[in-house]
């Protein structure tokens, strides 16, 4: 014989999978149960409504998932194999020979597990700490930054070294040598070199 | 024709994560697909216990951390499950939802949260306010904490026992019946139907006092 605590219960329990089936259907109104304390179900279906499940954060989830994956044993890096992040640019590794191996016994028998798979989306992206030739390329910010300037370098350097095909830009770069190189001479010497520079 | 004895015989109910299981067990890569199905629940689990984000985290990687180098010791138990449910089996109600796995899996979580728990006691740190205050903008947290810490419902639970506050989160949260519950928490399921309809009433006091 059930106490009149224990019915309650029972009762308020059917009440409460029969919120969550409906809710699992999709059904647009809740279940009633009117020998239930009406309080009880104000609270079932504000606690329904209220408490939420929490996903944790991707990074988190990724992070974690790695870390589960070298636990495992699929993964032989660690997490610091991971590519750094550099001013918002990433650091892409030379290839090592680890990453041109062949990924396992499944590899060789031509068979791909999940183990495989994990191993050979991880292999690209990470830089081994142990083997010598990764020295690392920086793709974007600083060091696209400094090749933009030394190609900007070069270029005004051969700029200045390439005669112009125009007769005008010819006299004033002679009037300027002469200026610059021929300062005994005076002005008027300079000119007359200049003139003599753009009849030849 | 069945004789009594057939007629009697039910299909034995295995765990639906057996699959999962068995292919993680062959291959420990495999067990990213039961981390990927269950690390929400487990989050959330640790979240509503530990009201801080970070401890959450932390709890959460521990208890995976733990399924996995104790998944080759896990037994399904389909039917000890159903032997300790009693009056369950005796009825038949087995429910189809039943995973011995994700009790092990959350006997594993309510051992972290509570040594976590422990661990605060002995060195407080941040409350859940404060910790949703430092929580980084990208955070999927910090949407549902500042929709939680608005939660007059939230509230009347934080404000709960602790063993009630657990059941009405493994119920409610984690979508768990309430045999689920009693083999997580270790107690009877008429304990837990008493604890959850107990809970239930607190709540509902709690929220009529505070609207007035």
């Amino acid at each position: 014989m059930l106490g009149g605590s224990s019915r309650d219960a029972r009762r308020t329990e059917r009440y409460l999978d029969g919120l969550m089936d409906a809710e699992e259907r999709g059904a647009t109104e809740a279940p009633m149960d009117l020998d239930l304390d009406p309080a009880v179900l104000y609270a079932a279906r504000e606690l329904r409504a209220g408490l939420v499940r929490v996903h944790p954060s991707f990074r988190f989830e990724e992070g974690l998932a790695a870390r589960l994956a070298q636990a495992a044993g699929a993964a032989p890096g660690t997490p610091s194999e991971q590519p750094a992040q550099v001013f918002g640019s990433s650091i892409a590794p030379f290839r090592s020979p680890r990453a041109t191996a062949p990924a396992g016994p499944a590899a060789r028998s031509g068979r791909t597990t999940a183990r495989d798979a994990l191993a050979t989306l991880a292999a690209p992206r990470r830089l081994s700490l142990t083997s010598r030739p990764s020295r690392p390329l920086v793709v974007g910010g600083v060091g696209v930054a400094s090749a933009a300037i030394s190609i900007g370098a070069v270029y005004v350097a051969w700029r200045w070294s390439r005669a112009s095909q125009t007769p005008m830009v010819r006299a004033a770069r002679a009037a300027r040598f002469g200026r610059a190189y021929a300062p005994g001479h005076g002005r008027r010497a300079a000119v007359l070199h200049g003139i003599i520079g753009v009849m030849s | 024709m069945f004789s009594n004895t057939e007629a009697r015989v039910k299909p034995a109910r295995l765990d639906r994560d057996r699959g999962l299981v068995d292919a993680a067990r062959r291959d420990p890569a495999c067990f990213d697909a039961l981390y990927r199905k269950y690390l929400a629940q487990v989050y959330s689990y640790a979240f509503y216990e530990l009201r801080d984000h970070h401890a959450a985290e932390d709890a959460t990687e521990r208890v995976f951390m733990q399924a996995l180098t104790g998944l080759p010791r896990f037994e399904e138990r389909a039917d000890s499950f159903a032997d300790a449910r009693g009056a369950a089996k005796v009825s038949g109600e087995i429910p189809a939802d039943a995973s011995t796995f994700r009790i092990w899996l959350f006997r594993i979580a309510r051992n972290v949260v509570a040594n976590e728990r422990r661990r605060d006691r002995r060195r407080p740190v941040a409350s859940l306010e404060h910790a949703t205050g430092l929580a980084a903008a990208d955070d999927t947290f910090e949407t549902a904490a500042a929709r939680e810490a608005g939660s007059a419902a939230w509230q009347a639970v934080a404000r709960l026992p602790e063993d009630r506050r657990r059941a009405v989160v493994l119920r409610f949260v984690d979508e768990m019946s309430t045999a689920e519950i009693a083999e997580v928490m270790g107690r009877s399921e008429g304990a837990i139907r008493v604890l959850l309809h107990r809970a239930l009433r607190s709540v509902a006091a709690d929220l009529r006092a505070r609207l007035g």
